[in-house]
């Protein structure tokens, strides 16, 4: 897939994206980006000046909490961790994605069978 | 019996109001008083890339506009995501330049990034928020500063009775810049002076407050707090602060919109100064102290005068009389025609109000009406009475009968210079020349009103 497509197929979904790797557990923003490109095996790796607005605009709808503390290695991280309001977004945005998805599938496929 | 609502309103819902505006301001403008020595310095001179990752960081933060704790914050995370980038890319394979290109390059233009980080740091949320925390600020910050420019106030009143009196003792008079109000004096700039401070006070706590909450640089703030603030405060100085009034107390009541709104700009990323314990001690010490300098000082007004008794007794002739106009024959005014008269206080319009009982008719008399003259202060070297530099009334009011009693309202508090008058009726007798009905009566009146009221009183 070319990284143009790509990218297009990533706008709007970024917010998914963060709520689904922080559903796992507290991470910093260089770890949400690699953990967004390995749980998706390569396919989808997160623009990183999009990511860090994205993650800010969820701290501030409070979705997500963030705090400063000590890494495993290097120094002070800002972690983010997902609320309640997070968890209840994250639920929105995985029914409208599978709504999405189960459409486009159809109708991509339609064509694909034409 | 206990109001028991006006009580826990003044004794429970003022305080609780005063706290919870204080906690407010405190936990938001945390997001202000912390700037990047917090978080240390974003890049450290001769780390890996350091020029660069400055440079882009520099002008990533041209562009953020938020309090200095976010831009810290911001810029701090960013540095952290720069060094691992550029140290997963060296393990890729890349060279140290191309690295920290290439991991500049994955974070997009710095500016666009920058404006996207603002967007989602204020959000309508947070505005929403911002402005109304700012009023609710605005509303204690009020209470307090009133609270805390009286204290300020009174202590400079004392030392300034202290210092005039000693100047009065050896002779040395100042302008009197004291105003008068039924008899007492007090110091109009008193009251101003609490007023600026509290006009200050809720400025900058309105600033600082929906900076914190809004997460808005506190100068961009400012400019719509300082433009409420000229608003409220312009109004409150011009048309609301009511009192006695002279050109001074006008001159600094015209003030307070300023002070209130150089505090939304000056030093307004500085904290405001804490009230701990020793500001407290400070205050009651002052209330005290205050306390005992009236006691000490009462009687001595700021002009260094001091109260003296009236005149007991005094000729007819002293009081000048003659110079409004002879007093009518008794052929044409029988003894007994006016049983009595005086003046006093008219509540419903705040004047002064003067008046005779009329006994007979007052036949063949026209034109009959109080006239008010400028008078001589009554003390101890004169009864009061006339002032002869004077050869005319300064104001005149026809008489109006209502029943026995004949009367009229005079508005000397709107007057800037009435001071001392006198009330005489007179009216036309039947040779077409006026003639004084009685022997009248004085007081003494000072303006009292707005500062409007003063710039539009007629001389």
């Amino acid at each position: 897939m070319s990284d143009r497509i790509r990218t297009q197929l990533l706008k709007g979904t970024t917010t998914l994206l963060v709520l689904t790797v922080l559903h796992d557990g507290e991470l910093y923003g260089y770890e949400i980006a690699q953990r967004i490109r390995e749980r998706s095996g390569g396919a989808f790796v997160p623009s990183e000046g999009s990511l860090y607005p994205a993650l800010h605009a969820l701290e501030a709808d409070g979705a997500l909490q963030a705090s400063w503390r000590e890494s495993n290695r290097g120094p002070r991280r800002r972690y983010y961790k997902i609320t309640k309001t997070g968890l209840g977004m994250l639920e929105a945005h995985a029914q409208e994605w599978a709504a999405f998805s189960v459409g486009m599938a159809r109708a991509v496929g339609g064509a694909n069978q034409r | 019996m206990i109001d028991w609502p006006l009580a826990i309103v003044l004794f429970g819902g003022g305080p609780a109001f005063l706290i919870a505006a204080v906690a407010l301001v405190r936990r938001s403008e945390r997001r202000l008083g912390t700037g990047p020595d917090e978080f240390g310095p974003p890049v450290t001179p001769g780390q890996t890339g350091a020029v660069e990752i400055s440079a882009y960081l520099h002008r990533m933060s041209t562009e953020l506009r938020l309090p200095a704790a976010d831009v810290a914050e911001v810029r701090a995370e960013l540095a952290d995501h720069l060094r691992d980038s550029i140290a997963s890319l060296e393990a890729e394979g890349f060279e140290l330049d191309r690295a920290i290109g290439e991991a500049l390059g994955r974070l997009g233009p710095p500016a666009e990034l920058g404006r996207q980080l603002r967007a989602a740091h204020q959000s309508t949320r947070r505005l929403l928020a911002g402005a109304g925390g700012g009023v609710f600020a605005a509303g204690g910050g009020f209470v307090l500063g009133y609270l805390g420019g009286s204290v300020l106030a009174l202590l400079g009143f004392v030392a300034v009775a202290a210092v005039v009196a000693l100047l009065g003792l050896v002779g040395v008079r100042l302008p009197d810049i004291t105003s008068h109000d039924d008899g007492n004096t007090i110091n109009s700039l008193l009251y101003v002076t609490a007023v600026a401070v509290a006009a200050a006070t809720a400025t900058r706590y309105a600033v600082r407050t929906s900076a914190g909450l809004s997460r808005r640089a506190p100068r961009t703030v400012a400019i719509f707090w300082a433009v409420g603030g000229a608003l409220v405060f312009g109004w409150l100085a011009i048309f609301g602060m009511r009192g006695p009034q002279s050109w001074l107390s006008v001159a600094v009541e015209l003030c307070v919109p300023v002070v209130a709104v150089a505090s939304a700009f000056v030093r307004i990323e500085r904290p405001m100064p804490h009230v701990g314990r020793w500001a407290l001690i400070v205050g009651l010490s002052a209330v005290a102290v205050m306390v005992l300098a009236l006691g000490l000082f009462a009687g001595v007004s700021t002009s260094g005068g001091a109260g003296t008794p009236q005149v007991a007794e005094f000729q007819m002739s002293d009081l000048h009389l003659d110079t409004v106009a002879p007093m009518a024959p008794t052929t044409w005014l029988p003894e007994g025609t006016i049983t009595g008269g005086g003046w006093g206080s008219d509540p419903a319009s705040g004047g002064t109000s003067v008046g005779d009982t009329i006994a007979r008719p007052l036949s063949n008399w026209t034109d009959v009406r109080f006239e008010a003259w400028h008078a001589l202060p009554m003390d101890a070297a004169s009864p009061g009475g006339i002032d002869t530099r004077y050869s005319a009334p300064f104001e005149v009011q026809p008489g109006i009968l209502n029943g026995n009693d004949l009367t009229a309202v005079f508005h000397f508090e709107r007057l800037r210079d009435a001071g001392p008058w006198w009330v005489v009726l007179t009216a036309v007798g039947p040779d077409g020349h006026r003639y004084r009905l009685d022997n009248g009566g004085g007081g003494e009146s000072y303006f009292s009103g707005s500062a409007w009221d003063w710039l539009t009183a007629p001389q």
